[in-house]
């Protein structure tokens, strides 16, 4: 499943790329995401996805590994998690990009995400619709974050 | 008013009454038995079959109190104080029922695994409406899925019994 | 096999109340089970305790106060066969009597069918479209809950954790109400289900439409309800097709193995004409 999300804050670019390494509070911005720990600066980290789409509930305990850096421009990173209790698993793509537009920061990502196992049978759709969910409330919360605190 | 609650890790055991094929049953079963899994393992009788195992295919007929349910997906407790029938109790002292009969004489199963809940699915059927058209007996019939005979053969048996039994037989 | 569990079988709504807001997450309500035992043997959810329902007095079909009162308790089975339903409500007889099939009409009940709320149901379509209430009740209250308002999302409903859904109260319709539901699927669930309900006196009014199965959840098409309040039968017929991309769109479909979302949202269209026609003969 492929998404595509863009959103416009007003902050300058540097702000944001140094927001983006703020492990603790980028991860505050991802619903469902507790627990985050740096293994490797600006390399590895961990981090438990918890996620709910109504009795069903899954508990991911997820690698993250920076592949790609572009100093404040771009960053490409994988992340992936299991679910033993349901038996399935999580793979992330993601790419993440920095661009200026005037005064504000447009921040993008795509992002490619596989779910394999059990919780694939609740159906590709209404995965498809609590990724994007939880994609456009990470981006939200980015954006709230960043402007809040001007 | 509380009901003192008890530990989970303590296995709880429903102790049940129930009529299988005319004989009366008491067991002990654990909330978590499946019917169909207490009526092959523990109790022998193996006519019904774990086929989809989602309730969709009808292999695990089972009647009770005269009304067919998934036994894959019926918790067994929930027989208690019922009758429950299994293929193996629809022939009475040796002879045929109708059903089986005539699902032999007009070749109404080939491989046979669907058979027995595809009989029980029809006696339901004819219990409750003994002079279906086409249309009533499919539309009961719907759930029970044959891989082998394309049904036709099915109808043929059924409409043959119905009428068998309309008839006194 | 499934995992084990305790078994609570409480004997009022206070009770079922007061388990699950002791027990939260781990407990859940059992009745009919089709849905339930389903998601527990694939490994979906599990639960340490379920908590047995069907001791509880909601089993009767009622009619009172010019209203239908579905105890939630009632099988599909029940409801298809309920002479009441069949007179007063007949759209939601032939609904009840085309669910699934034969053994899950037997122990599904209309309740946990709602409660659940798989997306690819038939009932809740139909409850929208005839501006049925439910009646949610937990300890220390009670609460009506419109149809239009019940299903949030996939798998979810506007029920608080310690709410039970006790009954469905549906309006009885006038003499010259009409109403349809028309589904459509070839896998085991359905795919696509269109409601309509209105009063239909030389003139068409107070339509209501809903749309279901396509999306996360059944809801009301406003949208396409106005192309047809207080036209002729004439008028309103020459509407229908506007009215049908309206609901698909707003059907909220997905692609997926049930269809594309452009095919779901053109069944909607012709299932909506369907069932307008089929309510007015």
């Amino acid at each position: 499943m492929e998404f595509q999300k863009e959103v416009k804050i007003r902050a300058p670019r540097e702000k944001v790329w140094r927001f983006i390494w703020d492990v603790d509070r980028f991860i505050a911005c991802v619903p469902g995401c507790k627990e985050a720990k740096t293994i490797e600066e600006g390399k590895r980290y961990a981090a438990t996805m918890v996620e709910k789409v109504g009795p069903f509930k899954v508990e991911f305990p997820t690698n993250i590994e920076v592949l790609e850096r572009e100093e404040m421009t771009r960053i490409k990173a994988q992340a992936s998690g299991a679910d033993n209790k349901i038996g399935s698993r999580m793979k992330l793509d993601l790419d993440v990009n920095l661009r200026d537009e005037g005064d504000k920061t447009v921040l993008g990502f795509v992002a490619g995400v596989d779910i394999l196992g059990k919780l694939a049978a609740l159906g590709h759709g209404i995965i498809k619709r609590k990724a994007d969910q939880v994609l456009d409330e990470f981006a939200q919360a980015v954006k709230k974050q960043l402007e809040g605190d001007s | 008013m509380a009901k003192p609650m008890s530990k989970v890790s303590e296995a709880q055991l429903i102790p049940i009454s129930f009529t299988l094929n005319g004989r009366l049953q008491e067991i002990e079963v654990q909330p978590h038995e499946l019917l169909l899994d207490v009526v092959r393992e523990r109790l022998g009788l193996t006519g019904a079959k774990r086929s989809c195992d989602v309730q969709v295919c009808g292999a695990c007929t089972l009647l009770v109190d005269g009304r067919p349910v998934s036994a894959c997906t019926t918790l067994a407790f929930e027989v208690r104080g019922r009758s429950v029938l299994t293929i193996e109790g629809l022939a009475e002292n040796g002879k045929l029922h109708p059903l089986q009969q005539a699902f032999i004489d007009h070749g109404g199963f080939q491989c046979g695994f669907c058979t027995p809940g595809m009989i029980l699915a029809a006696k339901a059927l004819l219990d409750e409406n003994p002079d279906p058209s086409e249309a009533e007996l499919k539309h009961f019939m719907h759930g029970n899925i044959c891989r082998c005979t394309g049904y036709k053969k099915i109808i043929e048996s059924i409409m043959a019994a119905a009428k068998t039994m309309r008839s006194g037989g | 096999m499934l995992r084990r569990f305790r078994l609570e079988e409480p004997e009022s709504v206070s009770e079922v109340s007061e388990l699950l807001g002791r027990f939260g997450d781990s407990a859940k309500i059992y009745a009919g089970g089709t849905e339930l035992l389903l998601a527990m043997k694939e490994g979906l959810v599990q639960y340490e305790r379920l908590i047995n329902v069907k001791k509880l007095k909601c089993k009767d079909v009622a009619l009172e106060s010019g209203q239908v009162a579905i105890g939630a308790l009632c099988t599909h089975h029940e409801l298809e066969t309920s002479q009441a339903i069949k007179e007063n409500l007949p759209a939601f007889a032939n609904l009840e009597h085309n669910v699934a099939n034969v053994r899950v009409r037997q122990v599904g009940t209309i309740g946990g069918n709602l409660c659940f709320a798989e997306p690819h149901a038939d009932p809740g379509t139909l409850l929208i479209a005839l501006d049925a209430k439910m009646i949610a009740e937990k300890s220390s209250s009670t609460r009506e809950i419109a149809a239009e308002k019940f299903f949030s999302d996939a798998f979810e409903t506007a029920l608080e954790p310690d709410e039970v859904l006790t009954k469905i109260v549906i309006p009885a319709p006038a003499k010259s109400a009409r109403s349809a539901y028309l589904k459509f699927g070839y896998l085991e669930r359905p795919s696509v289900g269109v409601a309509v309900a209105f009063n239909s006196n030389g003139q068409i009014s107070s339509m209501r439409i809903a749309v279901g199965c396509a999306g996360p959840a059944p809801r009301r098409v406003q949208e396409a309800e106005a192309l047809f309040e207080g036209k002729s039968k004439d008028d309103a017929e020459r509407n229908l097709a506007e009215a049908g991309l309206l609901a698909g769109r707003a059907a909220e479909a997905i692609s997926d193995l049930h269809g594309s979302q452009e095919y779901k949202e053109h069944i909607v269209g012709v299932l909506l004409k369907r069932a307008f026609l089929s309510a007015l003969s």
